[in-house]
């Protein structure tokens, strides 16, 4: 894949262009500062970009806004964005255009080398990454009923299905039969009263985080 | 009748003691003389400071009786005598609150002195009049209530002669501020201490002591990669798992410090972030100049209160939303903010069952709130009536 990189601190950069480079990735452009993204987006339309949210000159979240700039004038860019920190409201942000290829994960999550570059693809391939940590917070602040009669299992795959994992890699990380993983699904949306899933993909994140935020 | 006599007697006793002091200040005229004698010849300019404490101390005497009399306080306000001598005898001399004193002294051993002589006057015509006219004609006594009228006189007087000048009574409040004013710095003082050994001990017990761990971890795992490449891997997996512990304990002490939605978003911004997940149905206004939704873009520190203070503001926000959500029952909230030309006003209301005070359902969350509150010399208003509503009202003074 050909990816763009927004990050200003210069040890983070070169680890993601080692990162993705010795994972047979090509770094087609890297960029230090706000400003610079969208230009190097346009002129490189990369398959996925991955952006910094805080970035010079401001320290604010130039990243997110570059971010949300770029899938105005490409509405099919996959973007990661990620963060020293997780705010709640930058993914409701993200995630509001209702279109898929959107990641949000915290730049803890680049350590676990395998899991961030899959992440990426699912990015990148139009799926949805969002980190855990959002996807607490969402279900933290859901204390309903039907959330309550959902056993640790089902609970665990609705968590795994907010972060945008399909049933294969549910089934692999909970070591499970994807059959299992299914059934636990249907339940899931029972439960809640949500329509049938299908087995992966952006539309069924939508459907459990409209759930989760409403 | 009976009333009327004890209220006669009581005004009596009063004016008596006023002549007390009128005698005390006939006294003062001879140690005035005195004293302007020793230090116009310079020979005991060191009375003069003492004279005037005399003077201050009898006048002070006079204000507590006419306040008892009137029930109103009559403050008293007198630049502090210290220093070395030449300062306290010119303070002395400059103090306008002396002038004023010894006007009061003149007038004081005249007025005490006289009304006291018409209330003795008085007594023997008024308990015959009014003997005929309340026993016989069952009428209101009229002449023993001019006693109680005398002592009212006296007092109006020394009211008016002792009463602080303006600007005394300026400097008085200035003072007065001054003192709260130390307070709440020595209070900010020892708050900023607390922080600081709270975030030392976060960062100590926490963050670095998970990197030492991690830093051993990484080394046995050196160690062991040659000979036993199982046990390396599995020592890399603790590692990793410690390093995220770390990395998410440093957020936890960050966001503690200054959230980082206040940088990227202003206070505003952050607010409503807060709003959104609150889980609670919140309207968020903001009223006063500049006010309108995000600082403006280019330079964020334009019109945005002081660090603190938007740090403060976000905690009470966040304190208040989580009461609500957790305690109060209710399923909607308000948020104001309000930027004042002074001040940073927050208002967080919410429709559920009150009851916020009693019985210190969240007393630790509203201490909190009002430490770092005073912190900054601000306020904090809460009304939470059982039934609701809860109002939470805090005032943050902050130059824009």
């Amino acid at each position: 894949m050909r990816v763009v990189i927004a990050e200003d601190n210069a040890l983070l950069r070169e680890g993601l262009v080692l990162l993705l480079t010795s994972s047979g990735h090509e770094v087609a452009g890297v960029a230090a500062t706000g400003p610079e993204i969208l230009p190097l987006l346009l002129e490189h339309s990369p398959d996925v970009a991955v952006l910094d949210v805080r970035l010079p000159p401001g320290f604010r979240d130039e990243g997110l806004r570059a971010a949300l700039a770029a899938r105005e004038r490409l509405p099919e860019l996959p973007v990661l964005v990620l963060s020293q920190y997780v705010e709640e409201a930058y993914a409701a942000e993200l995630l509001g255009g209702g279109a898929g290829g959107v990641g949000y994960l915290l730049k803890d999550r680049v350590g676990r080398v395998d899991e961030f570059l899959d992440a990426l693809e699912r990015v990148a391939s139009g799926g949805t990454a969002l980190d855990p940590e959002v996807v607490t917070e969402l279900l933290a602040r859901r204390r309903d009923d039907p959330l309550k009669s959902l056993t640790p299992r089902e609970r665990e795959v609705l968590e795994l299905m907010a972060q945008g994992h399909d049933n294969g890699t549910i089934a692999r990380s909970m070591v499970v039969t994807e059959r299992a993983v299914h059934k636990h699904v249907g339940n899931v949306f029972l439960k809640l009263g949500l329509p049938p899933g299908d087995s992966g993909g952006h539309r069924r994140v939508l459907a459990v985080l409209a759930y989760l935020d409403a | 009748m009976r009333d009327a006599i004890r209220e006669a007697a009581r005004a009596s006793l009063h004016l008596l003691s006023g002549a007390a002091i009128a005698v005390l200040c006939q006294l003062m005229v001879p140690v005035a003389l005195f004293t302007v004698l020793l230090t116009v010849t310079v020979i005991g300019a060191g009375v003069l400071p003492e004279s005037v404490l005399l003077l201050r101390r009898l006048a002070g005497r006079e204000r507590r009786r006419a306040a008892a009399w009137t029930g109103a306080p009559l403050p008293e306000a007198y630049l502090p005598l210290e220093g070395p001598l030449p300062a306290r005898v010119r303070t002395a001399v400059s103090d306008p609150g002396t002038a004023r004193d010894l006007v009061w002294a003149g007038a004081q051993l005249v007025y005490g002195l006289l009304l006291w002589c018409a209330s003795l006057v008085l007594w023997a015509p008024a308990l015959m009049v009014d003997g005929v006219v309340a026993l016989l004609a069952g009428r209101r006594p009229v002449v023993l209530p001019l006693i109680g009228r005398l002592a009212d006189l006296g007092a109006e007087w020394s009211r008016a002669l002792l009463a602080p000048a303006p600007s005394a009574a300026r400097d008085a409040a200035l003072a007065a501020r001054v003192e709260q004013l130390t307070a709440t710095r020595a209070g900010a003082v020892a708050a900023h201490g607390a922080e600081l050994r709270r975030i030392e001990r976060d960062l100590h017990d926490g963050a670095q002591a998970r990197l030492v761990a991690l830093s051993m971890r990484i080394g046995l795992a050196r160690r062991a990669y040659d000979s036993d490449p199982a046990t390396a891997r599995k020592l890399l997996d603790d590692a990793q798992t410690q390093t995220e512990e770390a990395l998410s304990e440093l957020r936890h002490v960050v966001r503690g410090i200054h959230p980082p939605i206040l940088t990227d978003r202003g206070l505003t911004g952050a607010v409503r972030a807060l709003a959104a997940s609150s889980g609670l149905e919140v309207e968020v206004s903001v009223t006063g100049p500049a006010g309108h939704g995000e600082p403006p873009d280019p330079d964020p520190a334009v019109g945005r209160a002081p660090a603190a203070v938007e740090a403060a503001a976000y905690f009470v926000v966040a304190e208040a939303l989580t009461n609500a959500a957790k305690h109060s029952g209710a399923d909607r909230a308000s948020v104001t903010l309000a930027r004042e030309p002074s001040a940073l006003r927050i208002r967080v209301e919410d429709a559920g069952r009150g009851g916020a005070e009693a019985g210190e359902r969240d007393g630790s969350g509203l201490t909190g709130m009002r430490r770092r509150v005073a912190a900054l010399d601000g306020t904090v208003r809460l009304t939470s009536p059982e039934g609701g509503p809860t109002l939470i009202e805090v005032e943050l003074p902050c130059a824009w």
